[in-house]
């Protein structure tokens, strides 16, 4: 007995062993930053000269702190669901007639993901400037013939959303299409028997049948959409100087840190903006079934 | 009898406006294709032309093999040729990001799925967590970590903290859950094999598609991230390829007014040749691996 008690001890160094590099990073650097970011909040700066936990008021009280948050939320608004209802779209139809030239479609669809960071803005500058745009023509159709007309911080919610609707829509098309694809096809065609049209079986048999992928994109889009700090960053600084000045609000935390050197304000931002995404992972992870496998894992070990 | 000619009428008109929706439909998933490719086609082909060709000529216009070499010998112009580091930087950075990830992610998931170490669950949650919260979330709180343990500037903390890879041990936990039976790990244990042999020998040899899937994974994270790099690493002879393309933005007239003329010959076709730089290692990847990107995103819920 003792001696199997030490061969599992054992066998369970060895796993530890291989865990232990990957448990180092987690905690090292997904658990020790978020520690380290509380703690930093009440020290005292210039701005929080007698420091503690006015830090967050006095982010929330800063004069780019609500436009900040009103870019964001505009630019959401467009871009998450305009990003999920066309992935959905576009996933069913690709799904409708499904043939084998319509790889090559799929494969265009993926090309704009490559175009992504500070390679998008490169990209975008170049297309909505009339002078060298691939799409000139079509500008000027629609009266636009200088770069001003577009480049105005008013428009820029629409920019972004437009550069980021172009980054991951093909990579979600694509994710959206394979989970349509695992449907199985008698259920397809007992629904057609019963004389239901593509859209009907599109809406109420393929839609709800795909749901939980449907939030795990949406969880995903929505969190990353929230953290949008390259785009207007590079845009601001080196592009169009000053059009875009702490637009967002991972900029806004980035110039706190950065430029006023109000670590404190900046973690403050930080911890702010990680409840949503952590809501939203939360969400995810115990609302729907898509880490299934996890659960059945679990039950497993829960009936042994 | 007349009953029966109409309903074949009907259903010849149906068939009929089935056909003219198959025919929208089709038409706009190819619109959609041509509209995806035409940002890349415009950047490829950039470089190929002279600056003032960008204006005057058709912007998808092929101009010349010869004006890739030429903006790429004028790129060497730019801070005694620290495009050529920066290049150096990005492939070596995200090599070992790659390495270092996909290495602590497998062994990971293989014992988060073979064996019962404590805390398991409270691992696979907090895993599942730190793959749903986007990283820059964490950005700002990993400086202030950086800079307390004096990693800053040094390009091992980029590395160290990309390597942390949740979405890897999540795909490699349901890989080797999935397709490696239980009973298989119990006859080698029984054969004498100890777990570190357990790994090596039995699930290591089983497991390249899973391999490829987190170098996939890792790279086209990796490659083109910007908010980490662009923290962490301030000294120009640290940049990766992303942050020296920001760089560029910056400090010369190519697309920046603010800045004034410059003895260095850095005009559009040498910014987008470095844009190309950036974008076309990762279109490749995402070409010839399009099925991997949808079976991980997919990865626990689908069973092939």
């Amino acid at each position: 007995m003792a001696k199997l008690k030490q061969a599992k001890r054992k066998n369970n160094f060895a796993m530890w062993v291989m865990f232990s590099p990957y448990l180092f990073l987690l905690i090292a650097f997904g658990l020790i930053p978020v520690i380290m970011a509380i703690l930093e909040v009440p020290h005292e700066s210039r701005v929080n000269p007698d420091g503690g936990w006015d830090a967050f008021k006095i982010v929330l009280q800063d004069f780019r702190f609500l436009p900040a948050v009103g870019h964001v939320l505009g630019f959401m608004a467009i871009f998450v669901p305009t990003t999920i209802i066309f992935v959905i779209a576009m996933s069913l139809m690709l799904d409708l007639n499904p043939s084998k030239w319509k790889k090559w479609l799929r494969m265009s669809y993926i090309v704009p993901a490559s175009i992504s960071g500070a390679v998008a803005v490169l990209v975008w500058y170049a297309i909505l400037q009339p002078t060298i745009s691939p799409i000139r023509e079509p500008l000027s159709w629609v009266g636009i013939t200088t770069s001003d007309q577009i480049w105005q911080t008013k428009n820029l919610v629409y920019i972004f959303a437009i550069m980021a609707f172009f980054a991951i829509a093909g990579n979600w098309i694509l994710i959206q299409f394979g989970s349509l694809q695992s449907i199985s096809g008698e259920v397809i065609e007992a629904a057609r028997v019963d004389g239901c049209s593509a859209l009907q079986i599109a809406l109420r048999i393929k839609l709800p049948l795909i749901k939980k992928y449907i939030v795990y994109m949406g969880v995903l889009i929505f969190a990353g959409g929230l953290q949008i700090f390259v785009e207007p960053e590079l845009l601001n600084k080196g592009i169009y100087l000053g059009i875009a000045e702490s637009w967002s609000l991972d900029q806004l935390a980035f110039e706190l840190a950065f430029t006023t050197g109000d670590f404190g304000g900046a973690s403050a931002l930080s911890l702010m903006l990680l409840v949503p995404s952590l809501l939203g992972a939360l969400v995810v992870i115990f609302k729907t079934d898509m880490f299934e496998e996890a659960e059945v894992n679990r039950n497993k070990k829960a009936e042994a | 009898m007349l009953k029966n000619i109409d309903l074949a009428g009907r259903k010849a008109k149906l068939r009929q406006e089935n056909r003219f929706w198959t025919w929208v439909v089709n038409a706009w998933l190819i619109v959609f294709a041509i509209i995806s490719i035409v940002p890349m086609v415009w950047l490829l082909l950039a470089p190929s032309k002279e600056d003032g060709e960008l204006t005057n000529r058709h912007p998808l216009a092929f101009g010349n093999f010869g004006n890739y070499v030429k903006a790429w010998n004028n790129l060497q112009f730019f801070d005694d040729g620290v495009l050529f580091q920066w290049v150096i930087n990005s492939l070596w950075y995200t090599a070992a990001i790659v390495i270092i990830a996909t290495v602590t992610a497998s062994m990971a998931g293989f014992v988060l799925s073979a064996s019962t170490i404590r805390f398991k669950r409270a691992f696979l949650v907090s895993t599942l967590i730190t793959m749903l919260v986007p990283p820059m979330a964490l950005v700002v709180p990993i400086f202030v970590l950086m800079d307390a343990i004096s990693l800053m500037d040094k390009p091992i903390a980029v590395i160290l903290v990309s390597s942390l890879y949740p979405f890897g041990v999540f795909l490699s936990y349901i890989y080797y859950s999935t397709t490696i039976p239980k009973e298989l790990y119990e006859s080698a244990r029984l054969d004498g094999c100890n777990d570190f042999r357990l790994f090596t020998k039995i699930a290591l040899p089983l497991s390249w598609p899973l391999i490829s899937l987190l170098a996939f994974f890792a790279f086209i994270g990796n490659w083109a991230n910007y908010f980490l790099p662009y923290i962490l690493l301030p000294s120009s002879e640290n940049f990766t390829l992303p942050i020296g393309l920001g760089f560029l933005f910056y400090s010369t007239p190519a697309i920046n007014p603010g800045v004034g003329a410059t003895s260095v010959p850095i005009y559009k076709p040498e910014i987008a040749l470095a844009g190309v730089l950036i974008a076309l290692p990762i279109m490749i990847v995402f070409l010839v691996s399009q099925k991997r990107l949808v079976r991980g995103m997919l990865a626990g819920s689908i069973k092939e």
